[in-house]
């Protein structure tokens, strides 16, 4: 489903990937764990085709991803840590012109139904969107990625800020897809919902896939542990890094 | 698809409160510039229209007297405006609007109406052309600035792109859906303004009014289009909104102010007026010496032998027509090269200084649009010029008229000497002045290069646009 081979990328001297080879499955929710500046926002990017790799592929459903730029976006769905929406928008305006720019349409009551199945309050769904709080964008995230009927999806620290329920809702959510049998690719800094969530953790660092692991084969203390021994290995910058993770 | 990306835009800018408020400011300052034209075009055109009714009868009412006298006396020529003079006053409050037509002498057009405005008032006419050429292209870049550097700013860019849309999709839906909201406004605006005209007779049989109308929708669509494509390119290539507005509102005062001035002032240098009171000096002195160095009383006693003989006629005495007239006549026409070569020379520095502006027009999309919307409303120069060769041939034609007369009718005077008298019913043989504008096609044929001019700018936005969104980074950096 989702392929990295052997991906690099630099920024002027600063090497982000040094050669990332990982897969996602269908029905796998791949949580990617490491430092900021790791490599994981760089890694979904390429996978978008945000940005151009420097060498190796990126590759959905078997495409690669700057061959078939158009064709592949279509296959994926990307949550963004702060899901950015049209202000002036009504959710469910905003759930139609993404639905419609993912090449789908709806009726009117699909759209709404896609919004109560992210669990947006009925009341809000016709109001714009500028009074809503995070929490609700994410949900309106998870809708147009619904609606997209996306194979893969890449999120990139969704649940960051949000509060224990609301996180825990956008959890929920992910399992329903993931029971669809999309491939989910998720960077993240919570270590818990990592391993409560995820089926697969990869742990990266300075531009490196350090270490897997299966979800179903460590505790959760086991996960921390191993995820700061990575950090404390090396210098002091890593140390840093696992500070702030 | 880019219909869903041109409603969605659409609905942002119409929700947004910053469009109600300019969009309405330029709808009050449109309409308020149409009914203000209007209003002064209908004003203008009732005096004009009057004041040409009393000097035909002030002509047939001069009293009897001697023909030639008549034709001293004289006659204006009032110049009518153009059919879309109250959209595009043009060059109008510049250039004379009365004409006085005498015997032996070509003259200005006189009456600018700029020369009876107080100093405030030389910034310029409220017009709609004006608002159209100089707000309209600011309101679609303050309506479009955003359309590509704002969203990337916002990170819905980010987003979007992840949609699987391409590039060129959504510069036409963002093209489409800006260009409805601009559309909305000024649409309106001349949709209103239209329909009052119609309610309205305005005075322009046999001006093609129809078609001047389409035509001038048409430029001044292309012109907004420019603009469009080049905010949209502007909006994909530039970093921050803030660089794409700065960038723009720079281009727009280039187009708008520089580029005018600065294409006045180089084909004025380029094709220098000739000094006023030289030109008069140059031009008196040669029809004292004659056009090609002999003077008209010389002239005509070296040519007389052949006049006479023309009537069969050996002596003043034998001739069958009155020889003052005769002579009359002839000073007329001795004089007649010597102002179309002046006239001619002043005319050239006009006609190369303003055919210099258009090809410099190039440059920036206002220039072209400026003539083809004046020679549209007809208020252009050409239109200055062809008034002005009507009223010449006017005036030769009246003093032909009672010279001939004269020469008839006063045949007696060659040998009985005094002052011929005429009656006064005699001058209805000099019909009132009427002015023909040359047709549109003629029009059109003079300004090709200005539609060239527009349709090229059109296609160096769009390929600007098409490259920037080509290269459109959902990064900031």
């Amino acid at each position: 489903m989702l392929q990295a081979t052997g991906l690099t990328k630099s920024y002027g001297d600063i090497e982000a990937l040094k050669g990332l080879d990982m897969t996602v499955e269908g029905g796998d929710i791949y949580c990617l764990l490491g430092a900021n500046g790791a490599g994981k926002t760089t890694t979904i990017s390429l996978f978008l085709n945000f940005i151009e790799p420097d060498g190796g592929t990126a590759a959905v459903c078997g495409l690669d991803v700057t061959r078939e730029p158009l064709e592949t976006k279509k296959l994926l769905a990307y949550i963004p840590e702060q899901v950015m929406l049209y202000g002036n928008l009504t959710a469910l305006e905003n759930l139609r012109y993404f639905a419609q720019l993912g090449g789908h349409d709806y009726s009117q009551e699909e759209y709404r139904d896609f919004l109560r199945r992210v669990g947006l309050q009925e009341e809000a769904v016709d109001r714009r969107v500028k009074t809503y709080s995070k929490g609700m964008r994410q949900k309106v995230g998870v809708a147009i990625a619904l609606a997209k009927q996306a194979r893969a999806l890449l999120l990139d620290e969704p649940t960051a800020g949000l509060d224990p329920k609301a996180s825990n809702e956008f959890s929920e959510l992910l399992l329903k897809l993931k029971s669809d049998g999309a491939a989910i690719l998720m960077a993240t800094h919570d270590l818990f919902r990592a391993k409560e969530t995820g089926t697969r953790i990869g742990i990266m660092k300075e531009g490196r896939l350090v270490d897997e692991l299966s979800t179903g084969e460590v505790s959760h203390a086991d996960v921390e542990k191993i995820y700061l021994q990575h950090m404390h290995a090396g210098g002091h910058y890593a140390q840093e890094g696992a500070g702030s993770a | 698809m880019i219909a869903s990306i041109a409603r969605k835009e659409f609905s942002e800018i119409v929700r947004d409160g910053r469009f109600r408020w300019t969009a309405g400011i330029m709808a009050l300052l449109l309409l308020t510039a149409l009914a203000a034209g209007y209003q002064k075009y209908n004003a203008y055109m009732a005096t004009q229209s009057l004041a040409q009714d009393q000097t035909n009868a002030q002509w047939l009412n001069q009293g009897d007297k001697n023909p030639h006298s008549g034709a001293h006396y004289g006659n204006y020529a009032f110049k009518p405006a153009g059919p879309l003079a109250f959209f595009d006053n043009g060059i109008n409050n510049y250039a004379g609007t009365a004409l006085f037509m005498e015997a032996h002498k070509q003259n200005f057009a006189v009456g600018r109406p700029a020369g009876d405005q107080s100093s405030i008032g030389r910034f310029g006419d409220l017009s709609g052309a004006t608002i159209l050429q100089l707000l309209m292209p600011l309101l679609i870049i303050f309506l479009g600035f955003t359309a590509f550097s704002g969203e990337r700013e916002s990170g819905t860019l980010r987003q979007v792109m992840s949609m699987g849309v391409s590039n060129r999709q959504l510069l036409w839906g963002k093209a489409l859906g800006i260009g409805f909201a601009v559309l909305l406004v000024v649409g309106l605006c001349a949709i209103v303004g239209g329909v009052a005209l119609s309610l309205t007779d305005l005075s322009a049989e046999n001006e093609s009014l129809g078609a001047r109308a389409a035509l001038m929708t048409a430029s001044y669509l292309l012109y907004g289009a420019i603009f469009l494509f080049l905010t949209l390119a502007v909006s994909a290539w530039a970093k921050t909104a803030r660089t794409a507005l700065m960038v723009l509102v720079g281009f727009w005062a280039f187009a708008g102010f520089l580029a005018p001035k600065a294409a006045v002032e180089i084909s004025k240098a380029a094709h220098p007026t000739p000094a006023f009171g030289k030109w008069m000096a140059d031009m008196r002195s040669h029809q004292m010496r004659g056009i090609d160095g002999v003077p008209p009383f010389v002239r005509f006693e070296q040519e007389a032998a052949e006049i006479f003989a023309q009537y069969g006629a050996e002596s003043i005495a034998e001739l069958p027509v009155y020889v003052g007239a005769l002579r009359l006549q002839k000073f007329e026409e001795y004089d007649f090269p010597v102002f179309e070569e002046h006239y001619g020379r002043l005319r050239d520095s006009y006609t190369n200084q303003r055919r210099l502006q258009d090809r410099i027009g190039i440059v920036a999309p206002t220039l072209p649009l400026r003539s083809l919307s004046m020679a549209l409303s007809g208020t252009d120069l050409i239109r200055h010029f062809d008034f002005a060769d009507a009223a010449e041939a006017y005036r030769r034609d009246m003093v032909l008229k009672v010279n001939d007369y004269l020469a008839t009718a006063a045949a007696s005077f060659n040998t009985a000497g005094g002052v011929f008298v005429a009656e006064e019913a005699v001058f209805a043989m000099v019909p009132p002045f009427e002015f023909e504008p040359r047709g549109l096609r003629a029009t059109l044929s003079e300004h090709a290069g200005n539609f060239v001019a527009l349709l090229l700018w059109l296609g160096f936005a769009l390929l600007l646009a098409l490259w920037a969104v080509r290269r459109l980074s959902v990064e900031e950096d």
